[in-house]
């Protein structure tokens, strides 16, 4: 287990730095940049050359992937061009629990929804309740996030009036956007879970446990969901990182102040250190919900710890 | 085996036989189905508007009539007119366009640049199987739409540079598909058979271990189009990709952003096509999947 551990963290770190290697050179190499347009007062060669001073600009790339990476191993991924009063540290700090809170509420919504709808499904396996249920699914998860916060918004907000239409508030302001990105997702999760269940279910131990004469709750807690749970919780739980940074399109919709936002918005300003400190900082995210994946993965599955410390 | 069999293996061998009853069977396993159907006829229906655009509308795209802007829909503008006075129809038409160039170059330039990497890095193993299973992992550690976005981003945003930057993230999985088969397919005992001929290495990559993997390549195709689809509008949705005034679904919808309260047909009709459009190309790829019955091998 240690073993297997060490192995899969160190994976996640190399594929980090190559991550960070190949979006670092990129932004560097290619022309243009926050100083070349959309200026409207024309900046003399000097002053370019200040700026570029000012933030390690006139280095050689590797020197500068050299100090940047130094830096961001403390986690300090430099100032944003546009808001040099605030760190990248601070600002993903300030603003990473809305787009945390909206993406994890969308994302547990998703998964609640979705898992009973798919339990359902998969009881009643070819039923027309089942038909229903996969028909929601396929047709509720082609919706794209920012098609359905329009949607709601004209109904909820525009016409009945229950919900405010965006900005930042009390837990009211927070319902559309939450069911608008969290329901889309629900037809996956239902598709997925019906699918893991009914596979379980049509194994040959499960027929094996009726023929024993155990009772179907019995059946169905003990030998049906413990196997159909292991790649469930692989697939759900990465859903949450992966909500958070998805969560972009929706708050473009709403108007939220989160991290999405400020990714859209120094990706339209080429503010470098903003948009590099954003991208790393959700690699890291996304590469360690994975990882504690993998752990859970042998905590669920006894076979995988068996396998691994028998290798 | 006999040489009566035989000899009859080789003629319906000759005749494309096997490979003809193989395609033949996909097909009449998609025709029943529904919503594969009817996402295949909406992508012929969709392609032959892109193409006939110009004679389906009397407007252009971008001509601006202040004194006909924000009309709901009549008999001269079926879809209204926008903040511009531009005819809505003719603008949804248009947009069809970019979103089918962006799902079909995007694909093509991925399987381009995707199979030849991982027939080689399946077939030959070793160092170069390691330096593109280290490449499939880097493109694979961030969800997909933030690397186009950043390259998006990079680059400066236009349709060229959307293409470009989905093509970089997406090569990899037409890469993933064909390095996993053939590994499967290299320890066959077929493959030791022509080896053991004489056929040099790229007859039998070519001719022998590619057939195996077209119909996972064309499924996989055809489940990177509503991916595409989504990204195109999405981007466009967030201003990063194609460039007024040429009109997109998605900056349809952003443009809206200040009108739709009052005129609803502003957004209904993007959000419409959007949706149509994932919904029928994803059918058509979950069609084919089941069809082409390549499910146990992803």
């Amino acid at each position: 287990m240690i073993r297997y551990t060490l192995r899969r963290f160190l994976g996640i770190m190399v594929t980090l730095l190559l991550l960070s290697l190949f979006t670092f050179v990129l932004s560097r190499t290619v022309p243009g940049g926050p100083w070349m347009q959309g200026v409207e007062i024309p900046q003399t060669p000097a002053q370019i050359a200040a700026f570029k001073a000012k933030y390690g600009l006139d280095k050689p790339i590797w020197q500068q992937y050299l100090i940047w990476l130094r830096n961001a191993l403390t986690l300090d991924f430099g100032v944003p061009f546009s808001m040099p009063e605030r760190s990248v540290t601070r600002l993903i700090g300030d603003v990473l629990p809305y787009s945390a809170l909206v993406g994890g509420l969308a994302a547990a919504l998703a998964i609640t929804l979705g898992l009973i709808l798919g339990v359902i499904a998969a009881a009643r396996q070819d039923t027309w309740i089942d038909t229903i249920v996969t028909s929601y699914a396929v047709f509720i998860g082609t919706i794209p996030s920012f098609v359905m916060g329009f949607i709601l918004v004209y109904f909820f907000a525009s016409q009945l009036r229950w919900f405010p239409s965006g900005g930042w508030g009390g837990p009211k302001h927070l319902v559309l956007p939450v069911v608008a990105y969290g329901l889309p997702a629900t037809g996956g999760v239902a598709r997925w879970t019906r699918q893991c269940l009914a596979e379980a279910m049509s194994s040959d131990y499960v027929r094996t446990a009726y023929a024993k004469g155990v009772r179907q709750a019995g059946v169905m807690t003990k030998h049906v969901l413990r196997n159909a749970l292991i790649p469930m919780v692989t697939s759900f739980l990465p859903m949450f990182p992966g909500m958070m940074t998805g969560s972009m399109f929706i708050e473009q919709v709403f108007g939220l102040p989160g991290l999405g936002k400020y990714f859209v918005m120094s990706s339209t300003n080429r503010d470098y250190p903003l948009v590099l400190g954003i991208t790393i900082f959700w690699a890291i995210l996304i590469a360690l919900t994975y990882f504690a994946t993998d752990l859970l993965y042998g905590v669920i599955d006894p076979r995988v710890r068996i396998v691994e410390s028998a290798a | 085996m006999t040489a009566d069999t035989l000899s009859g293996a080789l003629a319906e061998r000759a005749e494309g036989g096997r490979y003809a009853s193989f395609w033949v069977g996909a097909w009449r396993r998609f025709r029943r189905n529904k919503l594969a159907m009817f996402g295949l006829i909406y992508a012929i229906l969709i392609s032959l508007i892109a193409i006939s655009a110009p004679l389906l509308t009397p407007y252009e795209y971008d001509k601006i009539q202040p004194a006909v802007a924000l009309q709901g829909p009549s008999r001269e503008h079926p879809m209204g007119t926008d903040m511009l006075g531009r005819d809505m129809l003719t603008r949804i038409l248009y947009a069809s366009r970019p979103m089918l160039l962006v799902g079909i170059l995007t694909g093509l330039a991925g399987l381009v640049i995707g199979v030849p990497i991982g027939v080689l890095a399946g077939y030959l193993g070793g160092v170069s199987d390691w330096l593109v299973t280290r490449l499939i992992d880097l493109f694979s550690a961030l969800p997909w739409y933030l690397i186009v976005l950043y390259l998006v981003m990079v680059l400066s945003p236009s349709l060229e540079n959307l293409i470009i930057a989905m093509t970089i993230t997406g090569w990899v999985g037409a890469c993933r598909l064909t390095r996993g088969l053939t590994f499967a397919v290299r320890e066959q005992d077929y493959i030791e058979a022509v080896r053991a001929l004489g056929i040099p290495t790229w007859r039998v990559l070519v001719y022998h271990v590619l057939p195996q993997a077209a119909p996972l390549l064309l499924w996989g195709f055809a489940a990177g189009i509503p991916t595409s689809v989504f990204a195109e509008a999405g981007l466009s949705f967030l201003g990063m990709g194609i460039r007024p005034p040429r009109p997109s679904w998605g900056q349809m919808l952003a443009e809206s952003g200040n009108y739709w309260q009052y005129w609803p047909h502003m957004f209904v009709f993007p959000s419409i096509m959007i949706t149509l459009s994932v919904l029928a190309f994803q059918g058509m790829a979950d069609g084919l999947r089941k069809a082409l019955d390549v499910s146990q091998n992803v």
